[in-house]
């Protein structure tokens, strides 16, 4: 009975710590979506590249690789938002997702090029591969970190968005943009800023998936940006928390899948994971917490 | 193929020739090459059956899917087990049916039923992906790429797995692939010109104006996901015939780059635009593969071997046109379109066809009988607390024209939005001809007989004014010939036949405003709903508008509710208005009882209109 209960209380928090790190992807994903209004393929890129900054970075002490990754997620995403998205910043919403699918094209085959289009492996620092016993139940140190992040990167954009006034108006970008400007919102700034923000989510993001598989590869944001865009969708559009929502959700869900699975059926967890949301948009097609929107223009 | 009037059969069989030419060419020019240029040349033409299968969903819905390549290797993967030898198949996937692993079909056999077979999975696969919304449409099917990948990677019993399937038959030449090219060049013409397609761009370019006219969206989406997935599903069959290879990662992610790059530069909403950005898109491909694997130019700078040079080739131009040039080098246009070609051909003024003139076929189908109403009972509802409607009780009659006035904010589009299903009310009810219908969605409304038009004009921009009300037609089910003697009919009633060929989003504002008018029209509705119609016309125009108003009652017998700020243009057409205030009906009476009640003339006409000096 007891062993049943740690068994229980392991796969949940292995899931949490799963749900956590999607919530992180998802919100990057979001972020964007809700100031810009645009679902960018590109995030997926922005996980990888601060990867490989680990990667190239091996010989330097943890913590310096570090912060260079996380540098490089934010120079990579304010430059793409500067050169290839502002163009298109007032097109539709397909133009400007195939626009991202561009630019994620053209990342993901630079680092082919320069690096290698296969995987390659990364040493991670020990202490990360280790466990914390806790109670009866052993937890994972990259668990921990994973959720200690969630948590404190969560308080902190809430902080952000309703105590600053960067978020103020980032949060007023996001209601009507024009309005917005209108009232002396600099758009340029606040775009380039949740880009900024969203680059370094994201660069977390990469750090840690680098830290539990010990590889990257140029495909490695394909997942993770799929990821971001459902938690996305089934949060309902435009709701930055929604996101955190549809991340935990699908991040729990997929962990427990993978444990609970009969043997046979392990191998397509993620064609289960993936098939489930497009249930709950029939569902609700507005989004779990999306409010039931009447016309907007009429 | 293509209804008369819609566009003059020279344009039309410019639009059809050059894309089949072509076709022909590339055929033809790879057939004259060396073995290993014929081959590229026939995977090229495979992928143009692909990109020709994006073309007819994402063109027409512009929504984009990201997963028709799923219907692709699904195609390619029951084409190729359908033709490998028993022997191969006992040893690549023991687990399939012995049924197929035992068949081993001709190319076109397998071929065919790969078609069906990829858009029986469109249609079950679609049933539930168009349910979610326009938004969500291009990450539920990325969603679905996923999901096929995981499958065929890990059902290593019956697909192989991830290592997939070798020694396929190589059946399909360079003749046998344009020939197939040229089939899905017809297709996507026939099903963009068919009244299918015109419902499916109507939502293309307005979902709210598409849903007003009738037009189901998801069952439009999914019709044309289905047929896609049947080209798609073509295309991936004999692809898997040329190469004789087949892996999970054939058709993924980046064949879906590709193939919605080659789509995009050459410009979605035309099939001429998905032939030349193939042929475009292709050819630089081609060149930089080269590079690649590293060589030389002109002998003199030699190049290593760069893998990932042509995606990121790929992707640069992918980025460049959509910022420099986001309707494609085809402009969006098909072949007979086009300027220089326009010219050429300049197209005799439309007219009806005589015999649509000469009989009742081309009047909208409202004149019959005049029995029934549009009844509201007891309508309330409320925004987050705020109340909206207040229990309001309205009775439009066939052939009156009810004026409804209030100030700003009293309920009044609210109303028209509750009684045309765009909005449900919290209670009471909406009755048409007696039968209850609160429920029924707009597109069903407009079947029923009620048309509206709104505040926006709301103009399916990238149509031609004819096409814009005739598909008010189509989407109540008139079929496409009687649809365009329709919409002929109705625009020279309104005078705006002169400006039948021209670009519906081109045209100045109060012509936009009659083509909603119109647009409604062509529904045939017993009942029209006006949000304010007179809004930016001048007097001129205005007085004009209720000229044509008053036909409509006359000719057609439709009731018209008419929301306008214009007094002049209400008590003009209308014999009853019904006053509006704060969600409530203040009173309903002859525009003259409207006119001296005191309240009324306080609360909204204003003192000017109490002292005469307005009217």
């Amino acid at each position: 009975m007891l062993e049943q209960m740690t068994d229980l209380a392991q796969s949940l928090i292995d899931a949490l710590a799963l749900g956590g790190l999607y919530a992180l992807i998802a919100i990057g994903v979001a972020l964007i979506y809700t100031v810009m209004g645009m679902m960018n393929f590109a995030q997926g890129e922005f996980v990888m590249l601060p990867a490989y900054a680990l990667y190239v970075l091996a010989g330097l002490p943890f913590a310096l690789a570090v912060g260079a990754a996380l540098a490089t997620g934010i120079a990579i995403a304010v430059l793409a938002e500067r050169v290839a998205f502002r163009p298109v910043r007032n097109a539709d919403l397909a133009a400007q997702l195939v626009t991202s699918l561009a630019v994620a094209t053209i990342l993901q085959n630079v680092v082919s090029a320069a690096v290698d289009a296969r995987s390659q492996s990364v040493a991670t620092p020990e202490v990360l591969s280790e466990s914390s016993q806790i109670g009866a139940v052993s937890i994972p140190n990259l668990e921990i970190l994973t959720l200690a992040l969630t948590v404190i990167v969560l308080g902190g954009l809430g902080w952000l968005l309703y105590r600053t006034r960067i978020g103020l108006e980032m949060r007023a970008a996001a209601e009507n943009f024009e309005m917005a400007r209108l009232l002396g919102v600099r758009a340029n700034r606040v775009i380039a800023i949740a880009f900024a923000i969203s680059g370094a989510l994201a660069a977390t993001v990469g750090v840690l998936i680098v830290m539990q598989t010990g590889q990257v590869s140029p495909t490695m944001g394909l997942t993770p940006v799929l990821v971001g865009f459902i938690a996305v969708v089934i949060g309902g559009f435009g709701r930055i928390f929604g996101a955190v929502i549809g991340g935990l959700v699908l991040g729990v869900l997929s962990s427990l899948l993978g444990t609970y699975l009969p043997d046979g059926l392990v191998p397509f967890r993620d064609a289960i994971v993936f098939s489930l949301p497009v249930a709950i948009l029939i569902v609700r097609p507005q989004g779990l917490l999306g409010a039931a929107t009447g016309e907007a223009r009429i | 193929m293509s209804g008369r009037g819609l566009r003059s059969p020279a344009s039309a069989a410019a639009s059809l020739v050059v894309p089949l030419v072509l076709v022909a060419l590339a055929a033809a020019v790879g057939a004259s090459g060396t073995p290993s240029f014929e081959e590229t040349v026939t995977l090229i033409l495979c992928n143009l059956i692909i990109v020709l299968g994006l073309q007819i969903f994402i063109g027409n819905s512009g929504v984009y899917s990201f997963g028709q390549l799923g219907f692709a290797a699904s195609g390619a993967y029951v084409a190729a087990l359908l033709t490998l030898p028993a022997t191969f198949t006992a040893l690549q996937t023991p687990e399939l049916p012995k049924l197929i692993a035992d068949a081993q079909l001709g190319p076109l056999l397998s071929t065919l039923i790969a078609a069906v077979a990829s858009g029986l999975l469109a249609g079950v696969v679609g049933w539930p992906l168009m349910r979610t919304s326009t938004l969500a449409i291009p990450i539920s099917t990325f969603a679905f790429l996923i999901v096929a990948y995981n499958v065929l990677a890990n059902w290593d019993p019956v697909t192989g797995g991830s290592s997939g399937l070798v020694s396929i038959p190589r059946t399909t030449d360079v003749m046998a692939a344009g020939l197939w090219a040229g089939v899905a060049v017809v297709v996507a013409l026939a099903f963009k010109w068919s009244a299918s397609g015109y419902r499916l761009q109507a939502t293309r370019e307005d979902e709210v104006a598409a849903r007003s006219i009738g037009i189901g969206l998801m069952r439009e989406r999914l019709t044309a996901f289905t047929i896609s997935g049947v080209l798609c599903g073509i295309g991936g069959a004999l692809a898997v015939h040329q190469s004789g290879v087949l892996s999970p990662t054939t058709f993924y992610f980046a064949a879906s780059v590709t193939t919605i790059t080659m789509l995009v530069v050459g410009g979605a909403r035309s099939v001429l635009g998905a032939v030349v950005g193939t042929v475009a898109v292709a050819t630089v491909n081609e060149l930089l593969r080269n590079f690649e694997e590293g060589s030389s130019v002109l002998g003199l700078i030699s190049i290593g071997a760069t893998p990932g040079l042509a995606a990121i080739g790929l992707g640069l131009i992918l980025l460049v046109t959509m910022v420099a040039l986001p309707e494609g080098l085809s402009g969006g246009r098909e072949a007979g379109e086009l300027e220089p070609i326009r010219r050429r051909l300049r197209s005799r003024a439309l007219s009806r066809s005589p015999a649509a003139a000469a009989t009742d076929r081309a009047r909208p189908r409202s004149a019959r009988g005049s029995a029934g109403s549009l009844r509201a009972e007891g309508v309330s509802l409320a925004f987050s607390g705020l109340h909206v409607l207040r229990g309001v009780e309205l009775e439009l009659p066939p052939g009156e024209a009810l004026g409804l006035i209030g100030p700003n904010g009293a309920g009044k589009t609210t109303l028209v939005n509750v009684l045309s299903g765009f909005q449900a009310p919290d209670s009471g009810s909406v009755f048409l001809d007696g039968v209850e219908v609160t429920s029924w969605s707009p597109a069903r409304l407009a079947r029923a007989g009620l048309g509206r038009t709104f505040q926006a004009a709301l103009p399916f921009a990238g149509l031609t004014v004819v096409e814009s009300v005739a598909v008010g037609a189509m989407g109540v089910g008139v079929g496409q010939r009687e649809a365009v003697d329709l919409a002929v009919n109705v625009l020279e009633r309104l005078g705006l036949g002169e400006q039948a060929q021209h670009p519906a989003g081109l045209q100045p504002p109060g012509n936009q405003r009659l083509l909603g008018i119109a647009r409604a029209l062509a529904t045939g509705p017993r009942y029209l709903l006006l949000d304010e119609p007179a809004a930016g016309l001048n007097d001129e125009e205005c007085r004009e508008l209720v000229a044509i108003l008053r036909e409509v009652i006359q000719d057609f017998g439709c009731g018209i509710l008419l929301i306008e700020h214009d007094m002049n243009v209400v008590m003009d057409l209308c014999s009853r208005v019904q006053v509006l205030d704060d969600g409530e009906t203040v009173m309903v009476g002859t525009p003259e009882e409207v006119q001296a009640h005191p309240a009324v003339v306080e609360a909204y006409l204003g003192t000017s209109y109490a002292t005469g000096a307005h009217a």
